[in-house]
């Protein structure tokens, strides 16, 4: 992983998401996996938690969510850390492919339901 | 007749000098020859398939399996030293069978032009000093055998101008009363018009009508109407109508999904009017006129297919988008709790309920990916699809699961490539899917699944073929969506199929009967755009007149 400040001994992943419960799920098994885990419900939060530091490891976010969508969290992520790695969780992949800008370094796309064996695999490969 | 040829037949050999030595080289040249038969005979026929008029000869592939057989046993003849009068009885009657099923004679000379340059390649490969002896035998002896064939076009042609004027005076010494305007009309009409007697003969044929069947008029003026021009299953259905209608029984009767017989023993769709009409100026009591429906049937039959697609499609996507929310949710908790489970060594039985709701998930799943496939597709993206590696490439992916499955599967291209204009996956898709399909139906029987493909004249025709039990109703609405016999079928697998292949502007057919189904999807080689195009273009100009 790369990464500018100090490696920390967990890489923290933020999971932007507005299904609660299913996110805190997926956070608790993050965890279990060897992940530290920031949550924020809905675009508006995420950006707020982005605002402060630290600055996550990966970023995790659902798609279409009330506030800002997750084009819009993806943008201020890397408006602050340009390379920051994006996973974006979707049940509608051909609206993200028709994404408005050209967002780079281009961001993972995971149609849902999503495949936990294999995200975790893409995640570990970082 | 057969004295004519007789004579004939010792005059040309006479001619070419076809000798005893002559004879012997080839009999000995058979050797050499025979492993080779069976590789002509695949190239004689592929080189066919590319010619629409010689094509348009064979009535399916039965019998093309059938004519490879001839065919070998054709070559095996010519080789055999013995070429007396029986043999060149045998080579007229051949020659007959030609002029039967109309293949026209310019296509005679270029077929045997293929045969005689492989016998001639063989012999300079393998028979070293004597390969120019043997050419020259080959030459005589083909030549020979070409003249005797053809003579059978020839005497076919004299016994039709007789009939044409017997016919004519026939006409004259009655004097029928047809005023030139009106034959003109009849002839001009773009539609089929077959004026029949009361022996039930028929006594005009007009244009459309040699157009729509192929058959030419002298062909069938004097033949019995039914016999000649209407299938079995017709007569079925509205013989005995017909017949009222001949007899002034009943004034009119109309078939709206009638049928004709062509010459080359198809059948095409025509609304059928029947009027009786007797005349005092000739024999003609009943007119039978008909419109060809096929292509517009074709043409409605897909339109009603897209429409039902375009209609769920708007609604239903929106909604399959919406569906993967919950089940994100489900397929996470149920992770969540087999992890749980499994840390707590929990009952196996337990896991197994865990199991079946995580299948039953993906399965949902997968349903909403098909759906979406097939009812927001994405545009072809087009390119030279190579059928061969596409059809090794199918069956490669398939083999395990046909081989899992006990089913034989065997893949039968053609010698030469042929290369498709058309979306490599989405065409992928359709062979696996169809092919899938195939295996699975054949599973109970441990039977074969055949992939065929083969060179139509502008189309390539893949054949899936299956020993499985066939389906059960020819009319089941086996492409609308969601309808399936399978017990874990979404029933959008040959939805999907249907659509790809029209959307390359192909088709799709099925044949069935128990232990045999075949689904024929045929495919233009020409791109789906330039088609189009070309089909615009075609329309603007109307249909190309016929000289007069
Ligand atoms: C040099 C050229 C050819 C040779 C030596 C040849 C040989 C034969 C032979 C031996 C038969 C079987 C006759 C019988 O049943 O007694 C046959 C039948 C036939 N051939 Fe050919 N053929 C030639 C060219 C062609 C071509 C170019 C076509 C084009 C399509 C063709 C189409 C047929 C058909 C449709 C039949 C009859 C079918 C049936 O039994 O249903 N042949 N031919």
């Amino acid at each position: 992983m790369v990464m500018d400040a100090p490696t920390p001994p967990r890489p923290l992943v933020l999971l932007v998401d507005d299904d609660v419960r299913t996110a805190q799920t997926l956070a608790r098994m993050l965890r279990e996996d060897g992940y530290d885990v920031d949550f924020a419900a809905d675009g508006a939060a995420a950006i707020g938690r982005l605002t402060r530091d630290p600055m996550p490891d990966v970023l995790v976010t659902d798609m279409t969510m009330p506030l800002a969508d997750g084009l819009a969290v993806t943008r201020y992520a890397r408006s602050r850390r340009p390379n920051l790695p994006v996973f974006m969780i979707t049940g509608n992949p051909v609206l993200v492919t028709r994404a408005p800008e050209n967002i780079t370094p281009a961001f993972v796309v995971l149609t849902k339901p999503l495949d936990y064996e294999i995200f975790l695999e893409q995640l570990r490969a970082l | 007749m057969s004295t004519f040829v007789e004579s004939r037949f010792e005059e040309l050999k006479r001619y070419v000098r076809l000798s005893p030595d002559d004879a012997r080289l080839l009999t000995d040249f058979r050797a050499l020859a025979a492993p080779h038969f069976e590789r002509i005979t695949q190239e004689f026929y592929e080189r066919i398939r590319e010619h629409e008029d010689a094509h348009a000869v064979f009535t399916g592939e039965a019998q093309i399996a059938r004519l490879q057989r001839s065919l070998v046993r054709w070559m095996d003849r010519l080789l055999s030293g013995t070429y007396d009068e029986a043999y060149f009885e045998e080579t007229a009657n051949i020659g007959r069978v030609h002029v039967k099923v109309g293949l026209p004679q310019r296509y005679m000379f270029t077929a045997m032009a293929l045969i005689r340059v492989a016998l001639t390649r063989i012999a300079d490969d393998e028979a070293r000093e004597r390969a120019p002896a043997i050419r020259e035998a080959l030459t005589r002896l083909i030549d020979l055998e070409l003249a005797i064939m053809l003579e059978s076009y020839r005497e076919n042609i004299v016994s039709r101008l007789r009939r044409k004027d017997e016919l004519e005076n026939q006409a004259l010494t009655r004097s029928l009363a047809r005023s030139a305007r009106y034959v003109n009309a009849v002839e001009l009409a773009r539609v089929v018009i077959v004026g029949v007697d009361s022996a039930g003969t028929i006594r005009l044929f007009n244009r459309e009508a040699e157009h729509v069947s192929g058959f030419e008029r002298d062909e069938v003026l004097g033949t019995p109407f039914a016999a000649t021009l209407l299938p079995e299953e017709m007569l079925e259905a509205h013989g005995t109508r017909v017949a009222d209608v001949a007899a002034g029984r009943t004034k009119t009767y109309e078939i709206a999904d009638g049928l004709i017989r062509t010459r080359a023993h198809n059948v095409r769709n025509v609304h059928w009017h029947l009027a009786f009409a007797p005349g005092d100026g000739d024999d003609i009591v009943l007119f039978a006129m008909g419109k060809d429906t096929t292509d517009e049937r074709r043409v409605m039959e897909r339109a009603r297919q897209h429409e039902r697609l375009a209609a769920v499609g708007t609604l239903a996507a929106g909604l399959a988008h919406e569906i993967r929310n919950p089940l994100n949710g489900a397929q996470l908790h149920i992770l969540f709790l087999e992890r749980s489970l499994k840390r707590d060594k929990a009952d196996p039985e337990l896991l197994e309920a865990v199991d079946v709701v995580g299948d039953e998930i993906k399965r949902l799943a997968r349903l909403v990916t098909e759906f979406l496939d097939f009812a927001r597709p994405r545009p072809l993206q087009l390119t030279g699809v190579s059928m061969h590696e596409l059809g090794k490439r199918v069956t490669q992916l398939l083999a395990l699961e046909a081989s899992q499955s006990n089913v034989t599967l065997v893949i039968d291209l053609p010698l030469q490539d042929i290369v498709v204009m058309g979306d490599r996956s989405k065409l992928e898709q359709v062979m696996l899917n169809v092919l899938q399909n195939a295996i699975e139906a054949s599973k109970a029987t441990n039977g074969a699944v055949t992939l065929r493909i083969r060179r139509k004249p502008r189309h390539v025709a893949i054949d899936v073929e299956d020993s499985g039990p066939g389906i059960g109703a020819l009319d089941a609405p086996i492409y609308d969506a969601f309808y399936s016999t399978k017990p874990n079928g979404t029933g959008l697998g040959l939805s999907i199929v249907h659509r790809i292949v029209t959307d390359h502007h192909g088709s799709i057919d099925v044949e069935s009967v128990p232990g045999r189904t075949c689904f024929r999807i045929t495919l233009p080689i020409e791109a789906p755009e330039a088609q189009s195009g070309r089909m615009k273009a075609a329309e603007a100009a109307g249909r190309p007149t016929e000289e007069s």
